[in-house]
């Protein structure tokens, strides 16, 4: 037994869902979504959940994740409901709701939470900046030591935390009983997912896209490796330096598309944009883009009379670091890959009950 | 005895060809004495085989006429017009069905499909030997009709004929017009009022000079038929002088002194009134009325106000009309007790009632002393039942709860709807209404009628619950401040005017068209139509298309000053009959009536009433009736040539 809650709906929206009430249950965008199979359709349930309130089924539910968004099921709704965005809003509240500190939530609803945050961020780098008297070298090395020191903290008091609140909703909650050797099997198919994103290729037209979307998720994650590990601001090694360059190129390339599709708006995708969205596409491109100059910068020996272009790049780090990628939506390259995880766990159930 | 015949046996393309020998049939039918003339046909309804017959009854100087093709219900009326067009009497044309009843009956055996279509067409030919010509019948009629029940059919109806010039009667059974509609607020879906409505109609009516319009009365008695009906009306008095002039600050004093006080019929009992009343302001006629069946007479309102007269009497009038129409309208369906809680659980109304509380309550929804938040609407409560008689959509039910939950939304802050639905019907452009409340968020849920919706009481909490097909046959409920029974049209009581009209009832109670296609407005009583929600649920629009449609067929049926009947009707021999009233017992017409003939009593026929239908025949104990075009003696050389 399950009570209707009509203000789900209302919460829904300030997610960024619209219209989705206007919904007749013909099953339309169902029958032409690509990826959505007899064990697992969608997304017309989804809607049907969202306008009842159902929140407890659809905090058990790994739909949301297993729609990668190519557009269909919005172009051919008979009442332009907007499933499609009505799914990539349900990710935004999933987001909300794994997140234990709550601070997701409270950013995607509220823009001016946002916006001070990001002020604060940066208020705090320079503040840092005049403590340290303006000295590259001391900045840079704390930049370094930031980097490091954010990833850890992020992915252990944050991140980690907020997948096993995942894990509890989808498994443990609904009593969904897992054999441990099925987690040992999983493992390689949530590596798989998380680097190749290759379920985006069921998708209709799709191809490109996940093209973009995979070298950017290399080129993102190389790059990290690249500056934290191998050190690109201090090395000298060439080799380094080029693929430093390769990389952060290929971020703001690559992003600097998203943006403007997003500006186009000709694709059902890039439609709808919510603050999060243009947060997350225009700091990746602003990360690639002051790495790269800032590259430059050291390598024409010009970095020493212009820190403020390292301060932008840092504060622009900064912000990534303590906002998107805890609270904003960083997060889905993780919710993503493990939502595979655990689809596959619950196959495994019914495949041996 | 008709000495020229001719025949033709119709190919019907190889309908009837490749089971009948059309050839073998026409040879035989050639042999009798008095066929002329005898060929075959491949259609014989092709305007070249009809051009064809008609040059051969000119030039053979035929008599009488036989096709042998299919049901006569198919082309009767056809080969009567070729038989009139070269001037042959249409009744001395015979029709032969050697389609249904011998080629696609006996398609497995082809000898034995021609031997009996030669049978048949044998003893069609005996028939047209015996052939009369007839001359149909032909009534006055008065150019006048009564239209019985002012409500938006009635009152729309009454002012298209009066304007083609017919003289109306127009009767309310209740002290006011309007009908239903009187009493909706905004109606789907131009958002007008019901009284908008009303009033732009009463004062087109009072406009009109043709229009008589009585409130308060009644069909008390009827005799006469098509043309030619005698009505006698009963008015009952409204016990206010019709010369008053309304004060209305009298008026209220008088309803205020007045000690009687009952449940509101016109806002379904969630009100009090009293004895002296008037719905609302602008009610027409403006005069108010006295409930004389509550009123205890005590005279309290006659000190006040000395237009009120309790000692007026019931009159009645009598009129002549060519036709009666009937517009009685439709009433909502009354729940049982306990029907999803109704009467039991304490916050659960119908529509209807729904629909006055808006009215009532300007700012916000209050019932019972509870603010109102979360409403559930639970659908086709008296319709599509699967137990109870009413197995009909009441059709105007989904859009009216769905038009009524956007108002709600609008008038009224943190309104949830929650609708229960049995599928939605909003057919038409009344999609356009489900799809607003879609979008402002109304809750659409489903179920099967194996599985209704149950209405109960939790902890003082009224819970309502659904198996919902639209998600997976989930179980689903909501709390509900107020359950609204949607509920559907049944027809209203009218049991004097139905024994006295004797229109059939169909088995949903509503009045029965002769056929819902072809004839959707008049009955098999000539001369009495119907119209509106009298004959099956309608919304307003429908009803008014069905009071215009009626109108029109009125007007062509009595503005003639004449009527013309067929002439195959029962014919009563005077000199044999010796009254005995068998046949006036059987007659479902009442066309046979007592008369004094040459010293002795003897039945005769009520021509505009006798439909033809033969049920006096075998009764009448000296054989005295006949039916005109199916006399004994063609039945009788019909059978000979059967049997020969």
């Amino acid at each position: 037994m399950a009570q209707i809650n009509p203000d789900f709906a209302t919460e829904l929206k300030e997610y960024g869902a619209f219209d989705f009430n206007a919904c007749y249950n013909c099953g339309t965008c169902t029958a032409v979504c690509s990826l959505s199979t007899e064990e697992n359709s969608f997304p017309r349930d989804m809607i049907r959940y969202s306008i009842l309130g159902l929140e407890n089924d659809i905090k058990s539910s790994l739909k949301p994740w297993l729609c990668y968004y190519c557009g269909e099921c919005s172009e051919t709704c008979p009442r332009q409901a907007n499933p499609g965005e009505l799914m990539m809003s349900l990710r935004r509240w999933l987001t909300a709701k794994y997140d234990w500190t709550g601070l997701s939530g409270l950013l995607y609803k509220f823009l001016q939470l946002s916006i001070i945050a990001f002020i604060l961020t940066a208020i705090g780098v320079i503040v840092f900046s005049i403590y340290e008297n303006f000295k590259l070298e001391t900045i840079m090395h704390y930049g370094h030591l930031f980097e490091m020191l954010a990833i850890g903290a992020v992915f252990s008091l944050i991140l980690i935390p907020n997948i096993i609140r995942m894990w509890w909703f989808i498994i443990l909650k609904p009593k969904v009983k897992v054999p441990i050797v099925s987690y040992f099997k999983g493992i390689w198919d949530l590596i798989v997912h998380m680097f190749t994103q290759k379920r985006t290729l069921g998708c209709d037209d799709n191809q490109f896209r996940w093209f973009e979307h995979f070298i950017l998720v290399g080129g993102y994650l190389a790059l990290l490796f690249t500056t934290i590990v191998l050190d690109w601001f201090g090395t000298e090694n060439l080799f380094i330096i080029v693929l430093g360059y390769v990389e952060s190129g290929i971020i703001f390339i690559v992003t600097f598309d998203f943006v403007l599709s997003r500006m186009k708006k000709k694709k059902e995708i890039s439609k709808f944009s919510q603050p999060s969205d243009w947060f997350f596409v225009i700091w990746l491109f602003l990360l690639g883009f002051t790495a790269f100059i800032v590259r430059i910068f050291i390598d024409t020996s010009l970095l020493e009379n212009n820190i403020w272009i390292y301060l932008f790049h840092l504060i622009i780090l900064v912000q990534w670091a303590l906002i998107i990628v805890p609270f904003g939506k960083w997060t889905h390259f993780l919710y993503r890959s493990f939502a595979m995880y655990f689809e596959k766990l619950q196959k495994d159930i019914k495949i041996s009950p | 005895m008709k000495k020229r015949i001719g025949v033709y046996i119709c190919h019907c393309g190889s309908n009837i060809s490749d089971y009948v020998d059309v050839e073998k049939v026409k040879e035989i039918a050639g042999k009798e004495n008095e066929v002329v003339l005898s060929k075959t046909t491949m259609f014989a309804c092709a305007d070249s085989a009809q051009n064809e017959i008609v040059e051969d009854i000119k030039e053979q100087n035929l008599d009488a006429i036989v096709v042998a093709s299919c049901s006569p219900k198919l082309h009767l009326f056809t080969f009567r017009n070729v038989a009139q067009r070269a001037g042959l009497n249409p009744y001395n044309y015979i029709q032969v069905n050697v389609r249904e009843q011998c080629s696609w009956a006996h398609s497995d055996n082809p000898p034995k499909a021609t031997e009996k279509a030669i049978k048949l067409v044998l003893a069609g030919i005996e028939r047209a030997k015996h052939s009369q010509a007839l001359t149909p019948i032909s009534i006055p009629s008065n150019n006048a009709v009564l239209v019985v029940g002012a409500g938006i059919a009635g009152m729309r109806a009454a002012i298209e004929l009066a304007e083609m010039g017919t003289e109306v009667f127009l009767i309310e059974r209740e002290y006011f017009v309007g009908g239903r509609a009187s009493q909706w607020n905004e109606l789907f879906t131009t958002n007008e009022t019901g009284r908008e409505v009303v009033s732009r109609l009463y004062n087109k009516i009072i406009k009109t000079n043709n229009i008589t319009l009585f409130t308060g009365a009644d069909i008390d008695s009827k005799s006469g038929s098509v043309g030619d009906f005698d009505i006698k009306i009963k008015i009952e008095p409204r016990y206010v002088k019709s010369g008053c002039k309304l004060d209305w600050a009298k008026f209220k004093k008088a309803v205020e002194i007045c000690p009687v006080e009952f449940d509101d019929p016109f806002n379904f009992g969630l009100t009090k009134q009293k004895a002296i009343y008037k719905n609302y302001p602008s009610e027409f006629p403006e005069i108010p009325a006295i409930d004389f069946e509550h009123c205890n007479k005590c005279g309290e309102c006659v000190k006040i106000c000395s237009d009120i007269d309790l000692e007026q009497k019931e009159e009645i009038l009598n009129i002549n009309v060519g036709a009666v129409l009937l517009t009685t309208g439709a009433s909502p369906y009354e729940p049982e007790k306990g029907e999803f809680g109704y009467k039991e659980i304490d916050n659960i109304i119908t529509l209807q009632q729904l629909k006055r509380l808006i009215e009532l309550r300007e700012d916000e929804l209050i019932y019972h002393g509870n603010k109102i938040k979360n409403i559930a609407y639970i659908y086709c409560v008296g319709s599509r039942q699967v137990d109870g008689e009413n197995k009909y959509c009441s059709r105007y039910c989904c859009t009216s709860a769905i038009h009524t939950a956007i108002m709600l939304k609008e008038k009224y802050k943190g309104i949830n709807n929650f609708h229960f639905t049995r599928g939605i019907r909003t057919y038409g452009k009344q999609e356009i209404l489900y799809n607003k409340a879609s979008k402002q968020g109304d809750i659409f849920l489903q179920s099967f009628e194996d599985s209704p919706t149950e209405v109960y009481n939790e902890k003082g909490q009224t819970v309502v619950k659904i198996k919902d097909i639209l998600t997976a046959d989930k179980e689903l409920e909501v709390n509900a401040d107020l359950v609204v029974l949607v509920t559907g049209m049944v027809p209203r009581e009218n049991n004097s005017i139905n024994n006295i009209l004797k229109v059939p009832i169909g088995r949903d109670k509503f009045y029965n068209e002769i056929h819902p296609k072809l004839r959707p407005v008049e009955t098999v009583i000539d001369g009495v139509l119907i119209a509106g929600a009298c004959q099956a649920p309608l919304n307003i629009t429908e009803s008014v298309k069905s009071s215009l449609s009626a109108a029109a067929k009125v007007n062509s049926l009595i503005s003639k000053g004449e009527i013309e009947l067929e002439p195959t009707l029962a014919q009563i021999d005077k000199l044999s009959c010796n009254w005995c009233d068998k046949c006036t017992a059987v007659c479902p017409y009442d066309a046979i009536v007592k008369k004094e003939y040459d010293g002795k009593t003897v039945a005769v026929v009520n021509e505009a009433n006798c439909k033809g239908c033969g049920i006096c025949l075998p009764v009448c104990p000296s054989n005295s009736i006949q039916l005109i075009g199916y006399t004994d003696v063609e039945i009788e050389s019909m059978i000979d040539a059967l049997i020969d």
